[in-house]
């Protein structure tokens, strides 16, 4: 309760300042002009949200025409954001309050990161409408950053880190189960390398996948960036551990990985220049649609570990869904948040990236309605592995059950220092416990800011 | 000196044409000017821009950081480097391109189309061509023999940097082009013809008429380029995004990495004001010397 | 020139027109590349079986054609804006004198050294307050702010050039001193006013940032941010549609300036020293 408190009082303490800046925006401002004329009468919800295929348009035009059914008075607009440039477009939103009604798609860091600078309205109520007996045990336990209160919920779950590989390519090279351990998957990938085919697609550039990637990477280790009290953890053997085991994969990846991010390293696997892959449930579909020749070959497994005994560790970035504090007709905005989970719609949105979304809700994930899709009937097995995967799965927000959520994940991954570090190891040959000491340090400043 | 009256109605005319200039400057960079200097005194959350009065502290601790002086050299390194090539190509090219040449239309257009076409889409092609699997580049130089393995064009040093400011270069030099060749079509042939009756040859000709004569033009086109090679954030942000490490980082990208995946919009202003405050330097150093010259 | 030195230059010359060109080339091949062929290795240089269905797709099911019309709207807004300005301004900065003459062309220079990415959001501010938030105008606005500078310098050097002589000579024939600007400076300095407008319309086609954070809505969206979100996301960047959507996006602007271009010596011709 304190800590609400505390957050309330810098939110008084800020609008004074926040006056000040107001004031010189009038000031510029000498062609003072009406204010955006908003039609009366008439609820208009705008939902942003960074995913936005053509089939998940599709559903969610579906969702959104639903709802306007069943509401008359009430119009949705969906409006596409940008994928790595999300973060100036919501913060010209906050900053003007000029917001979106709702937001889905971003990750849980960002909705803990908002939420503690109290931009967000509280989740709870929401969750009541959806009913929260309906959801994964502990699905919302990243959300409750102050106690009781929800800063917002998912709205699917992703499995990022499956090592996808390709049954074909292993039983040539004479491998007879897929890579529990590290050394097995260096062996593999060391195996099957060769013919214009590369062994792995990790990346190695400076972008959110290397940082999340070797995020992932120490917990396989055995490691984690942080104490469960919030201590900054990295200078351990386990990220020495993890980054010598990085560094020795770049051999067994292509050139260009030094500036892989997602998109590239999905594609380096569906095309088939890469024996195994890293991704989510999404080379499923891309798989059947662009390479529909290994379509057959292809499964996954959970990321190999250091060793037997250190357990799988699953990469979730808990795509979310969440609500501005300062967004007008709220209990419209509530109800439509509540609606996306009603199933017929929720699972039109699951399906139109089967196995990239995968449901938060166990009703849901146990209904045969979801179940009755192409991807999902041919590789079932898959999809049930990385359902299960993903909803124990955790990110740098929130590391390992006994952890507190991190309000910071944001901003650290944002900093980019994780990429450096694997960047300064693996491609400039730095001494790494300098470079380890020096991350620990960098990631303990932005703690403090 | 005193103004006779009708000077002084010019005067007021002027100031009337210019009016409307000066208006829309106040309101959309002055503007917005202080507000970046009012900023960087204080610690600000970008999503809410209320934060706390630090005074100078954010200019302290920017100068502290390695991380400033490393993006500074970086940024020095990009503007030198991608500059000149800008303009020792640009001008060549417009002296090329103002000679007759064949289907003299079609090779300007296609000499200019860089220029056309918008950063986002040009990195894209870029990264296309220079992609390690699918890549043109790559494909041309294995088949040429010069290497066995796909050159790594962004992801190491010195070749990030390289990549980098050939692309600058390669986007950005049509517009000395330009430049340059609408300034030579204004140079009248009458004075070529002179030289050529004194017996000059076109290396004389182009050292005695044709630089001389470009010399206003290019003392604009240097600063206009140098200011906005020294800003550049798409090309580099969408190419390596300031990769590898920090070794492309340049200080638009700080400034963004503060402004919005930090969340320190202070920090970012105070970044944005010392900029600034180079800038401002290397220009009014640069004016001072190409006045002079005018001079003599 | 003999006709040898002349074949040596043109060859020489469209070389390295040519090797200028090559990306061009290859986003023109990679569009019409059917999709299975996009990802051969080794690339092949020309596709086997050439297909417009790139174009086709971004024409029928996405709004590119909207984000084109924004597109054309906001760049012809701003350099028709910019122009007008800068165009009276240069005038005004060259051949008038005034107190502040000099410190105003600095003023210029000097709001021209701020990074675009910090006036972003007291920009974005701004347009929220005049309720321009989300629409072409609020992106007119914006950049202004980074074309008027650029405009005014180049507009001002153009000015520069032309000779001061004509000017009096006109006003010592009894013209008042805005009829010479129109029927004296105006013409000499059509070239010029081309030029900067072609520069101003390219800058404003082509930005993105601002696009980005000030407009989110598919109306008022131009094609870079409208294309960009469109065709990549984590998950997959679709290089053939990206490359039809370049070679839309680019080739308007060459047709353009392949007909500006003889424009340009036409202009140089009829602005000949009379007398």
């Amino acid at each position: 309760m304190s800590e609400r408190n505390r957050i309330g009082g810098d939110r008084r303490r800020g609008l004074t300042r926040r006056g000040a800046l107001a004031g010189i925006a009038a000031g510029g401002a000498l062609l003072a002009a009406p204010a955006t004329l908003r039609a009366q009468g008439r609820a208009r919800l705008r939902w942003w949200s960074p995913q936005a295929s053509p089939e998940q348009l599709a559903a969610y035009r579906f969702q959104i025409e639903r709802f306007m059914a069943a509401n008359p008075g009430v119009e949705v607009v969906f409006e596409k954001t940008s994928d790595e440039g999300y973060q100036p477009q919501m913060a010209a939103a906050f900053a003007s309050g000029e917001v979106p009604n709702i937001v889905t798609h971003l990750p849980s860091f960002a909705v803990s990161d908002y939420w503690s600078n109290g931009l967000l309205e509280p989740f709870n109520e929401v969750i009541e409408a959806i009913g929260p007996e309906k959801f994964f045990p502990g699905a919302n336990d990243i959300y409750e950053i102050d106690r009781g209160v929800y800063a917002g919920t998912g709205i699917g779950n992703s499995a990022a880190n499956m090592l996808w590989v390709r049954r074909d390519l292993m039983e040539k090279a004479g491998i007879d189960r897929i890579p529990r351990t590290w050394d097995e998957l260096r062996d593999a990938c060391r195996r099957m390398q060769g013919g214009g085919v590369y062994g792995a697609p990790l990346p190695y550039a400076k972008n959110s996948m290397t940082t999340l990637t070797i995020i992932g990477f120490i917990h396989l280790a055995g490691g984690s960036v942080f104490s469960p009290d919030l201590e900054v953890a990295l200078d351990s053997e386990a990220t020495r551990n993890a980054l010598e085991f990085y560094a020795s994969m770049r051999e067994l990846c292509p050139p260009g990985a030094t500036n892989y991010s997602w998109g590239e390293s999905l594609t380096a696997f569906v095309s088939g220049a890469t024996a195994t892959g890293i991704y989510t449930g999404r080379v499923l579909i891309n798989v059947n649609k662009q390479n529909p020749a290994i379509a057959d070959h292809v499964t996954c497994a959970t990321y190999p570990t250091i060793s037997a005994d250190v357990a799988p560790w699953t990469f979730n970035d808990f795509p979310s869904v969440m609500i501005p504090r300062q967004a007008g007709d709220m209990d419209a905005t509530k109800a439509f948040a509540a609606f996306l989970f009603d199933p017929e719609g929720y699972i039109r949105q699951l399906h139109a990236a089967p196995g990239h979304v995968l449901p938060v809700l166990k009703t849901i994930n146990d209904d045969p309605r979801y179940r009755d899709n192409d991807i999902i009937r041919k590789y079932p097995a898959e999809v049930e592995l990385m359902a299960a995967a993903a909803a124990a799965g955790h990110n740098l927000g929130w590391e390992t059950k006994a952890h507190r959520p991190n309000v910071k994940a944001g901003a650290i991954v944002g900093s980019g220092v994780l990429a450096d570090m694997v960047q300064r190891v693996v491609l400039n040959g730095e001494n790494v416990d300098r470079v380890v000491g020096e991350t620990a340090r960098a990631i303990e400043a932005i703690m403090k800011s | 000196m005193a103004m006779t009256r009708i000077e002084r109605r010019y005067a007021w005319l002027g100031l009337a044409l210019i009016g409307p200039t000066v208006l829309v400057f106040c309101a959309v960079i002055v503007f917005p000017l202080v507000a970046a200097i009012y900023l960087s005194l204080f610690r600000i959350y970008t999503p809410t821009l209320e934060g706390a009065w630090v005074g100078l502290g954010n200019y302290a601790e920017l100068l502290a950081r390695g991380e400033f002086w490393q993006a500074l050299r970086t940024t020095l390194i990009w503007t030198a480097g991608t500059l000149t090539l800008q303009m020792l190509f640009g001008i060549a090219m417009a002296l090329v391109l103002h000679q007759s040449l064949w289907f003299r239309s079609l090779a300007r257009s296609l000499v200019l189309f860089p220029y056309f076409v918008s950063t986002v889409v040009a990195v894209l092609v870029w990264r296309w061509l220079f992609n390690d699997l699918y890549g043109i580049l790559n494909h041309v130089i294995m088949v040429a023999g010069v290497s066995d393995m796909p050159l790594d064009w962004l992801g190491t040093m010195p070749n990030a940097m390289v990549s980098v400011i050939l692309v600058g270069a390669w986007k950005y030099f049509p517009f000395v082009v330009i430049a340059v060749l609408a300034r030579l079509q204004t140079i009248p042939e009458a004075l070529y013809e002179a030289a050529r009756i004194d017996g000059a040859g076109p290396v004389a000709r182009f050292f005695d008429i044709t630089l001389p004569q470009l010399r206003d033009v290019l003392v604009v086109v240097v600063m206009l380029r140098a200011i906005w090679d020294f800003k550049e954030f798409d090309l580099i942000f969408l190419l390596t995004g300031g990769g590898p490490v920090t070794a492309t980082q340049t200080l638009p990208l700080v400034v963004y990495k503060e402004a919005f995946s930090m969340n320190q919009m202070g920090m970012a202003a105070a970044h944005a004001v010392a900029m600034m405050a180079v800038m401002l330097v290397f220009m009014i150093v640069y004016i001072r010397r190409t006045r002079g010259g005018q001079g003599a | 020139m003999t006709f040898l030195g002349r074949l040596a230059f043109n060859l020489i010359a469209w070389a390295l027109v040519l090797v200028i060109a090559f990306p061009l080339a290859w986003m023109v091949v990679t569009a019409l590349k059917p999709q299975s062929e996009l990802f051969r290795r080794p690339p092949g240089f020309l596709p086997e079986a050439p297909t417009l269905d790139h174009f086709r797709r971004l024409l029928e099911e996405t709004p590119f054609a909207t984000y084109f019309g924004n597109s054309v709207i906001l760049a012809t807004a701003t350099t028709a804006v910019v122009i007008a300005l800068a165009t009276l301004g240069a005038y005004s900065l060259v051949r008038f004198r005034y107190r502040g003459r000099e410190s105003l062309a600095f003023l210029v220079l000097f709001t021209y050294l701020l990074p675009s990415v910090v006036l972003i959001l007291p920009l974005y501010l701004m347009m929220v307050r005049l309720g321009l938030a989300n629409t072409l105008a609020s992106l007119v606005i914006a950049y202004t702010t980074f074309a008027l500078p650029y405009a005014l310098w180049l507009l001002r050097s153009f000015m520069a050039g032309v000779p001061e002589d004509l000017e009096s000579a006109a006003l010592v024939d009894g013209a008042s001193r805005l009829g010479a600007f129109r029927d004296v400076i105006l013409p000499q300095l059509v070239p010029g006013i081309i030029s900067t407008a072609l520069f101003t319309f390219i800058l404003s086609w082509n930005e993105y940032l601002y696009a980005l954070v000030l407009v989110n809505s598919d109306a008022a969206r131009p094609l870079t941010t409208g294309v960009m979100s469109m065709l990549i996301s984590a998950f997959n960047i679709e290089w053939s549609l990206l490359m039809a959507a370049s070679v839309m996006m680019s080739l308007p602007l060459i047709v353009v300036f392949a007909f500006l271009q003889g424009y340009l010596t036409r202009g140089f011709g009829a602005g000949a020293v009379k007398g």
